[in-house]
């Protein structure tokens, strides 16, 4: 692990994402007790589930007067199990759809081959995404537990599969404002579209903008999978690529933006044409009001960011994203609802 | 719970006599505070626990993930009557008002010495009258007790717990592309300039409100999560919460809308100090309305503008003047509460504080028992 630390030095610019936290709701944990009483009881099917990941909120700590970024969180809620038609998203947050394997013994959730059901999920993610166009399934997650109903104990493990760019992404100097580069009439129509552009009354997770022909400060936007139809014959530095980022870190953008560049790149590299010389315009949304110049001040960063040399697009790359436990290793994590669920610790609480 | 059931619905309001409110009106204020900070969103219950005097998608107020930088025990709040005053310092014409309302407990050095009378105004559940200058010593016997009681389990991860099955070879190639984790502790900015921000554990909260059918009031409801977003245990909780309340009047108990356990405030003095908070930021609107309309012209078509340029006046300029007989978009949205106490000024054109800001008002009171929760969303952005 030493060695990879020197690795990761400053040498190449590297374009680096923040992981995803999954954030699970207690309420999550109980729908989960109920479906495997009632419904589950010993099958070990894979149920779909849904998500969310809502743009990244930075906080000022009134102590210090410190801008706080808090966590790229996926949350897990107790709506998961049920249509996302069904369910009123949170706010500005972006739905994405998963896997849920629960495991009846602890020893199925240890022994199951992990390796392969997380290529299983990924090949999926390719064969549903990459191979037709459609960039709905590039968020794809998986989640397996066990519940050990009796302690109110739930073991779980996330994995947020991204593809792995090979050479990776590097960055063309440093994120800057969005402004600096989109006029505020600009933002106020990206705003728009993300709000406007996804389904199921969440937000859109990734759109394309670029100045109006006619109006250079007003923009026009079209969904991701346009890419290129829309971008074509508009020269690469008037394209941009919007994503609603979940990280509010100030050098580090969200995970879904590695699957969207690892989309571009296969799906679109022939519009794309991406290269030192010619980098992609990347734009991580942090904007949860609509930017303007006296009330809000757009927080929207920008980047060009670019491979070195393009990838073999008729092979798959390689997938990674299991999330670390507290302790940064990969490994499992453990929910313990006992003081909050478990009655004899409640009667215990009362005073 | 069954006192709650058996309660009547409260039908008449007179919320500035006695600061409770009736369920119309608690939807009213509901609409409110979602229409000026849409982190609130209207919730609906299980359906076994819809309660039929409240709208069945209205039936409580949901935030997620408040943020909640550090404990409130290591910062020894104690005078909540700080939070009062400044609410009442609030001067919608100041240029920079927006900042007075976000910095309710900014810079404020630990106090050193404790005056006995700071927290006169917000009466305590239990101790009314007793010597307050006590609390900070009941609060470091409740630490004490925790330590004790907990000491292992508290904050230590439950590794033993976990199964032995850390992966180390599934995933092969060092991903550089991946951000090392700076933790949620991490805040960037803060670490490149060198400051010690190791110690922040920024843990976040599910807030819920909820109306008490027999307080008459609403009611708050916490679910928190630890760092690294394992749920809090009750004593963990307890950190977060103001010396004065921890373990008296915020007690673990059922959520009325679902099954799960949550932390709450209870609401027995809800009525008692939202009386007082009203009746100060009442006379702090009205003193306001009447400068409006003793100066200049009431501000039609400014007003209607007003609530969607908080750059100009702050967002409270703006409902201020709503209130004063602007259209904005929440007027149209909410309902008009019923018997909306205008009658009781002489002035008519002085309407006072509205029912539709009980809810805003409401989050600033309770901020001052969670005073490092960020409940008071005019805050959070």
């Amino acid at each position: 692990m030493a060695s990879s630390a020197a690795n990761t030095g400053s040498a190449k610019p590297l374009l680096q994402f923040t992981p995803f936290s999954s954030t699970v709701q207690p309420a999550f944990w109980h729908e989960l007790t109920n479906l495997k009483i009632d419904v589950l009881r010993l099958s070990q099917d894979a149920i779909p589930i849904h998500a969310s990941y809502s743009i990244g909120r930075a906080v000022v700590d009134r102590e210090t007067g410190m801008e706080v970024a808090l966590g790229c969180n996926l949350v897990v809620s107790g709506d998961a199990f049920k249509d996302p038609k069904d369910v009123k998203p949170a706010p500005n947050s972006v739905t994405v759809r998963g896997v849920l394997k629960n495991f009846n013994t602890i020893e199925d959730f240890k022994n199951v081959n992990k390796q392969e059901m997380f290529n299983n999920t990924a090949k999926e993610m390719w064969a549903k995404t990459l191979q037709t166009g459609d960039p709905s399934h590039l968020f794809d997650f998986l989640l397996i537990t066990f519940a050990d109903l009796k302690k109110y104990k739930y073991y779980y493990w996330f994995a947020f599969p991204a593809f792995a760019a090979s050479p990776p992404w590097e960055k063309q100097g440093e994120w800057a404002p969005a402004v600096d580069v989109v006029p505020i009439k600009g933002l106020e129509a990206i705003h728009k579209a993300i709000h406007s552009g996804g389904s199921d009354s969440s937000i859109a997770a990734a759109l394309l903008a670029k100045p109006s022909a006619n109006d250079p400060t007003a923009y026009e936007t079209a969904p991701l999978n346009k890419f290129s139809d829309f971008f074509a014959g508009t020269p690469g530095e008037k394209r941009f690529v919007v994503f609603p980022d979940p990280s509010a870190h100030s050098q580090h953008v969200g995970w879904p933006l590695r699957n969207i560049l690892t989309y571009i790149l296969f799906n679109h590299h022939q519009t794309a044409a991406i290269s030192p010389s010619s980098p992609l315009n990347i734009i991580a949304w942090r904007d949860i009001d609509t930017p303007s110049s006296s009330s809000h001040p757009p927080k929207s960063l920008y980047i060009k960011a670019y491979v070195p040399s393009l990838p073999d697009t008729s092979a798959v790359p390689a997938a990674v994203g299991w999330e670390k436990n507290p302790a940064g290793k990969l490994g499992p994590r453990m929910a313990d609802l006992a003081p909050m669920m478990d009655p004899k610790r409640l009667a215990d609480q009362a005073v | 719970a069954v006192r709650d059931i058996l309660s009547p619905v409260l039908r008449e309001s007179k919320f500035k006599e006695h600061g409770r409110i009736t369920p119309e009106e608690f939807v009213a204020a509901g609409d409110f505070l979602a229409y000026k900070f849409p982190v609130w969103t209207w919730e609906k219950a299980d359906p076994s626990k819809t309660r039929d005097f409240l709208p069945a998608d209205k039936q409580f107020l949901l935030t997620r993930g408040v943020p909640c930088l550090r404990r409130a025990t290591s910062l020894a709040y104690t005078d909540a009557d700080e939070d009062a005053e400044r609410m009442v310092s609030v001067d919608p014409s100041s240029t920079n008002k927006e900042d007075e309302w976000v910095e309710t407990h900014a810079g404020r050095p630990p106090p050193i010495h404790h005056n006995p009378h700071d927290i006169s105004d917000i009466p305590d559940a239990d101790d009314h009258d007793s010597d307050h200058g006590h609390h900070t010593s009941s609060v470091s016997k409740h630490m004490a007790k925790l330590s004790i009681s907990g000491a292992p389990a508290a904050h230590i991860p439950d590794i033993d717990d976990i199964p032995d099955m850390e992966e180390e070879g599934l995933e092969g190639d060092v991903d550089d592309a991946a951000a090392a984790p700076t933790a949620t502790s991490g805040p960037s900015a803060a670490t490149e300039e060198g400051k010690n921000t190791n110690l922040l554990s920024v843990r976040t909260y599910d807030v819920m409100i909820t109306y008490d059918k027999h307080y008459q009031t609403p009611r708050i409801w916490l679910y928190g999560y630890d760092e690294n977003r394992r749920p809090l245990k009750p004593e963990q909780i307890f950190e977060d919460v103001s010396a004065e309340h921890a373990y008296k009047t915020v007690t673990i108990e059922q959520f009325p809308h679902s099954s799960l356990q949550a932390a709450s405030v209870h609401p027995c003095k809800h009525a008692e100090v939202m009386k007082k908070v009203i009746e100060r930021f009442n006379a702090h609107v009205l003193d306001e309305q009447r400068k409006a309309n003793g100066g200049l012209a009431p501000p039609s078509p400014a007003a209607s503008k007003g609530a969607k340029e908080p750059s100009k006046k702050g967002w409270l300029g703006g409902a201020l003047r709503k209130v004063t007989g602007g259209t904005s978009p929440s007027t149209e949205k909410t309902p008009e509460p019923t018997g909306t106490p205008g009658a009781e000024f002489v002035d008519d054109s002085v309407e006072g504080m509205r029912v539709d800001f009980y809810l805003v008002v409401f989050l600033k009171f309770i901020a001052s028992i969670v005073p490092t929760i960020e409940v008071d969303s005019t805050a959070a952005f």
